[in-house]
């Protein structure tokens, strides 16, 4: 989230952004003004409420005042497609999406600037009989090919290769499929330090151009091992969001008004974040309160 | 014996996790399906492996994750995967006997909305999306749908097909056709609700009502007047309720800090 925070800092627009699923990161940015266009297959924040941006953006004639550009799809697919990217082949194949809407060409919402715009899709999926050995028809899902990808991990080595506690996610494969990476980590550490156990690493130093060290980067969402969610932080942030004025007022007060990642931790002050700290044998934190306010 | 004291989101759980056999692969997302799947192994189906789309394989959480990608859920699995496996490999091979649903919308053919009500381009309500809910209507070997009952909640069509049921599109012509006619697997066997459990006839495919929650008080009455279509009540027999040792344990063990069980 601290890089999420820095773009908006930066007054980044016109953003494409590919997420799978997207959480708090989409919905900011979303409500910031600095999405142009997001392909993803979810936005919101699961137990802990809905993503009031995002539908201020597109509901209720949001997608014809705001300009915002909307572009469905599910795990399996958003997946598929950016192991395309990672592999450098044009598209995927999948037994998903046939007989929904997410592939009703009435509804292809990015339909008016497919062709103009070459950072996407001629088209949104083709249908395909497979010609080998009988299975029938398939969807064709394109590649996704992103300019950036931003991932955020606990360990990193200093010339860039990775590790990753817990769940990996799609992070391997949205650095390879990206022309550019940019990895933050809590902890930057020397290179040979993680040739101890290289079947932890998981980002190969050479895909990696940027290499940032930010503790308590992904707060308030949670690092595997080191600390968890900031439910309090959710609570507050999404009764803020569920009013553009009230959002425009905290993203003024934790966001705009910060000069950087420092400043956000110490408005949170020491105890807030000690408290999230996880167990490290469990890899959360067993004490912290999750329920939505 | 004193009379048990249950919500009908309770019985909800409770009925949805008796549908889990042990030892089945049971893929689920966070809410309602992750508490009846949790459940499940804490009652009858010690064995069943509970997949979550964003990486935990086989987990057994000591506490209840509050979204896919929490840490809890990774607690000492024995496989930690990524969803070009999970959902890539596992479901699209056919290795998923159960996949639990949820969403806004569920139509008499058992199609799942969660993606908006109204129109798309310009609805009253956008919704989250599909996440993996779309891949596991299509591709489990069977599904499982948890909603509450509610007129506006059970639809004659859904707004928009996020998740196939029963009857779906053709992407060429968008001709209402059935499921095996677009070579999909599985599809939804049950419905659960707040007020009984759902399925499907065998040739029309449309939802009827099987069982309902007579302990509770629900009446065959109370179901028509909550569905938003005619729904057939002629075949409904009177649910078996939580026992107490289902209650405790989900009350105790699965859900102690009411994060879904509120």
């Amino acid at each position: 989230m601290a890089i999420v925070y820095e773009l908006i800092r930066q007054g980044k627009k016109d953003l494409h952004l590919v997420t799978n699923p997207g959480g708090p990161e989409n919905d900011i940015l979303i409500g910031a003004g600095c999405v142009k266009i997001c392909e993803t297959n979810y936005i919101g924040h699961e137990v802990l409420g809905h993503p009031y941006c995002f539908r201020r953006f597109y509901e209720k004639g949001g997608l014809a005042k705001t300009g915002y550009l909307h572009d469905d799809w599910t795990v399996q697919t958003g997946a598929l497609r950016v192991l395309a990217g990672a592999m450098g082949i044009p598209f995927m194949p999948t037994k998903s999406l046939r007989g929904t809407d997410i592939i009703n060409l009435e509804y292809d919402l990015l339909a008016s600037i497919r062709g103009e715009n070459k950072k996407l899709p001629r088209k949104k999926v083709e249908l395909y009989t497979d010609p080998f050995w009988e299975e029938g028809e398939v969807v064709l899902v394109p590649a996704i090919k992103p300019d950036v990808a931003i991932l955020h991990v606990q360990v990193a080595g200093e010339g860039g290769t990775g590790r990753i506690y817990g769940g990996p996610f799609l992070d391997y494969y949205a650095a390879m499929a990206a022309k550019m990476t940019i990895l933050s980590a809590e902890y930057v550490t020397a290179e040979e330090h993680l040739r101890g156990q290289p079947e932890l690493n998981t980002i190969p130093a050479e895909i990696v151009d940027v290499v940032v060290e930010i503790p308590y980067g992904a707060h308030p969402t949670p690092v595997a091992g080191l600390y968890d969610v900031d439910a309090e932080f959710f609570n507050e942030y999404i009764a803020a969001s569920k009013d553009e004025t009230t959002f425009q007022k905290w993203l003024q007060e934790w966001v705009l008004d910060l000069p950087d990642h420092f400043a956000y931790l110490e408005k949170l002050g020491i105890r807030r974040l000690l408290s999230l700290r996880a167990d490290p044998f469990l890899g959360y934190n067993p004490g912290v309160k999750r329920r939505r306010s | 014996m004193p009379k048990l004291h249950y919500t009908p989101r309770e019985a909800m759980a409770v009925a949805a996790s008796r549908l889990i056999k042990n030892g089945e692969t049971v893929i689920v997302g966070t809410g309602l399906p992750l508490v009846a799947a949790i459940l499940a192994k804490h009652t009858h189906a010690s064995d069943a492996i509970l997949i979550m789309e964003a990486g935990p394989y086989d987990g057994y959480p000591l506490a209840l994750p509050s979204c896919v990608a929490d840490p809890r859920g990774f607690w000492r699995v024995p496989l930690i995967c990524d969803p070009v496996q999970l959902m890539g490999q596992f479901l699209q091979k056919g290795r998923i006997n159960v996949g639990l649903l949820g969403g806004a919308q569920v139509d008499k053919y058992g199609n799942i909305n969660s993606t908006c009500i109204g129109d798309y381009r310009n609805p009253q309500v956008r919704l989250e999306g599909s996440g993996g809910a779309s891949d596991i209507a299509a591709l489990a070997q069977r599904t499982y749908i948890i909603i509450a009952h509610e007129k506006r909640r059970l639809v004659e069509r859904v707004d928009y097909l996020t998740s196939p049921g029963w009857r779906c599109y053709r992407y060429q012509d968008r001709e209402f056709i059935k499921r095996e006619e677009l070579g999909l697997r599985g599809g939804p066997e049950a419905v659960i609700t707040t007020m009984g459990i759902m399925k499907f006839h065998e040739e029309t495919k449309e939802m009827y009502v099987a069982e309902y929650y007579a302990d509770l008080g629900i009446t065959l009455e109370m179901i028509k007047e909550n569905t938003g279509f005619a729904i057939d009540v002629s075949q409904a027999i009177p649910s078996a309720p939580p026992t107490e040792e289902e209650l405790q344990v989900l009350r105790t063990i699965v859900d102690p800090e009411k994060i879904y069980m509120n």
